[in-house]
């Protein structure tokens, strides 16, 4: 088992180098030309130097702040509200329309309002990723929560729960597999918002990094920009995968 | 003496249906009671009443001369579908612990409590593992010993051994009896299994259908602790069985419904 997980990583690994190589030729025979395609060693030199005059690096950092925050923010409101709409016929029956309201809307037609209230501000891209990110929490909490099998139901009957207990002892446990799959989707939204944002605020961030990179031509900063992006979403895919291992380790042995 | 649990007229009926009737039944303290007859007749819905889970549509249900209206504490039940009724995110202790945290039992002293049922069910080693790594059996025992961590005077039991191989469903019904026979609680037992029935059972209730009521009553005049070997042979025995098949073939020539 273990010996065929070494093999598909090393096969995965395998892949990566391979696009990585198409993209050195495609740019070596200059099929595309380097302004806007750089060799895949200029980008990683543009990665480099901008980790070294710590640049980049500061705007990764900022960038990584603001997708952790507006994520957890949406996340908490997500849990929250959603939790109330799954146990509460009330919610359900007077809230929930409304919520059925807003959510299609798309995050990026959220940005104006966020705009008129914040102003280009931090406070407006942790508002706008908020309101993007929330959905997929909120829906998947209040599903995993009123969808409890009725014997455990009874069972919270018979040994007289409380409301209060029986949403934190039985009905959250409940939705947690829920809940984390809504969350990972949550992340990625977080993550889209927060570049839009910082495009269109032009705070110190990757989005702004790649926009100006863009603007001027710098192809190999712009493609440095574009890696750091994906390896924050590869290491976050990673890092809430083993959280979620650990958390549902009841659910591997069935 | 008055009795523990009491019907008086007590009824149910689900829309139209009329599925339970006219119940009159005494329940004494400490004893063990268990409920026979063909599908559909209404047995669970009669636990479901002692449990506080239904009430009565008509009738009284009583514990202790009081109103039945909700489950009470004093009262703790077994369901037959252990899979489903145990929570698969807590391990064996978690889960016993789960009625001592609805009691409001004290943190400190939940941990010789827990250790205590383990051992009394025979799930030592097993307080780390999920219900998930335990046979059908183990988990029914979790189950058991939630219910007794509840500390309750009536144990209400529907089916616990119906989804049991015939070895391990043996094994739990002699562990029940010594239970029993340790802590004199009262037993409402629902089973479709005559035999059952009789080897537990102080007496046997057989239910007719269409409605659902009350109609024959076999006390079981066998000593305790009673044998699987020995009181399957008891000419007592013997003569419950005959007459409880009789009765359950003569209730399943009444149309179902």
């Amino acid at each position: 088992m273990r010996q065929r997980d070494l093999l598909w990583g090393l096969a995965s690994v395998c892949f990566a180098a391979l696009l990585v190589f198409l993209w050195h030729l495609i740019s070596a025979y200059r099929l595309v030309a380097p302004v806007f395609l750089p060799p895949p060693l200029a980008a990683f030199n543009a990665l480099a130097n901008g980790f070294e005059d710590g640049r980049l690096a500061s705007a990764t950092a900022e960038t990584l702040e603001r997708i952790f925050l507006g994520w957890l923010l949406a996340s908490v409101l997500g849990i929250m509200v959603g939790a109330w709409i799954g146990i509460s016929a009330f919610a359900r029956n007077y809230v929930m329309p409304t919520l059925e309201l807003l959510r299609p809307l798309p995050a990026s037609a959220a940005i104006p309002v966020a705009i008129t209230f914040f102003g280009l501000s931090d406070a407006m891209v942790l508002a706008s990723v908020g309101f993007g990110a929330v959905w997929p929490m909120l829906l998947a909490t209040a599903y995993g929560v009123a969808a409890v099998d009725v014997r455990l139901v009874e069972v919270s009957r018979m040994l007289r729960l409380g409301r209060f207990s029986y949403l934190r002892i039985i009905a959250l446990p409940n939705a947690l597999p829920d809940i984390l799959s809504g969350m990972r989707v949550g992340l990625v939204v977080a993550l889209i918002i927060t570049i839009v944002g910082e495009m269109l605020t032009s705070r110190t961030g990757l989005g702004q990094w790649i926009m100006l990179a863009a603007r001027s031509f710098r192809s190999a900063d712009l493609f440095a920009g574009i890696v750091i992006l994906g390896l924050i979403g590869l290491a976050s895919a990673l890092m809430l995968s083993q959280i979620e291992r650990w958390l549902l380790r009841w659910r591997l042995q069935a | 003496m008055t009795p523990l649990i009491s019907f008086r007229d007590a009824g149910v009926a689900f829309g139209s249906k009329q599925v339970l009737e006219g119940l009159n039944l005494d329940i004494a303290e400490g004893e063990f009671v268990c409920v026979v007859g063909a599908s559909g007749c209404g047995k669970t819905t009669m636990l479901r009443l002692i449990a506080g889970l239904h009430p009565p549509s008509e009738g009284v249900v009583s514990y202790a001369g009081q109103a039945i209206a909700r489950p009470r504490p004093e009262i703790a039940i077994v369901f037959q579908d252990y899979g489903k009724a145990l929570l698969p995110w807590r391990t064996v202790s978690g889960n016993i612990e789960l009625a001592l945290e609805a009691a409001g039992t004290p943190r400190a002293e939940r941990g010789a409590i827990i250790a205590n049922l383990i051992a009394l069910m025979g799930l030592e080693g097993d307080g780390g593992k999920f219900p998930s790594e335990l046979s059908g059996g183990m988990q029914q025992r979790v189950q058991i010993a939630r219910s007794l961590a509840q500390r309750p005077q009536v144990l209400l039991m529907d089916e616990p051994f119906g989804a049991l191989d015939a070895m391990t469903r043996q094994g739990l019904q002699d562990e029940l009896q010594r239970l029993m026979m340790q802590q004199r609680m009262t037993v409402f037992f629902v089973t479709h299994d005559l035999e059952e029935a009789i080897y537990l059972g102080d007496r046997v209730i057989g239910l007719r259908r269409n409605p659902g009521r009350i109609g024959k009553v076999f006390d079981v005049r066998i000593g305790r602790p009673r044998d699987q070997v020995a009181t399957p042979e008891d000419p007592e025995f013997l003569r419950i069985r005959r007459e409880l098949y009789d009765f359950i073939r003569d209730t399943e020539r009444e149309p179902a419904s």
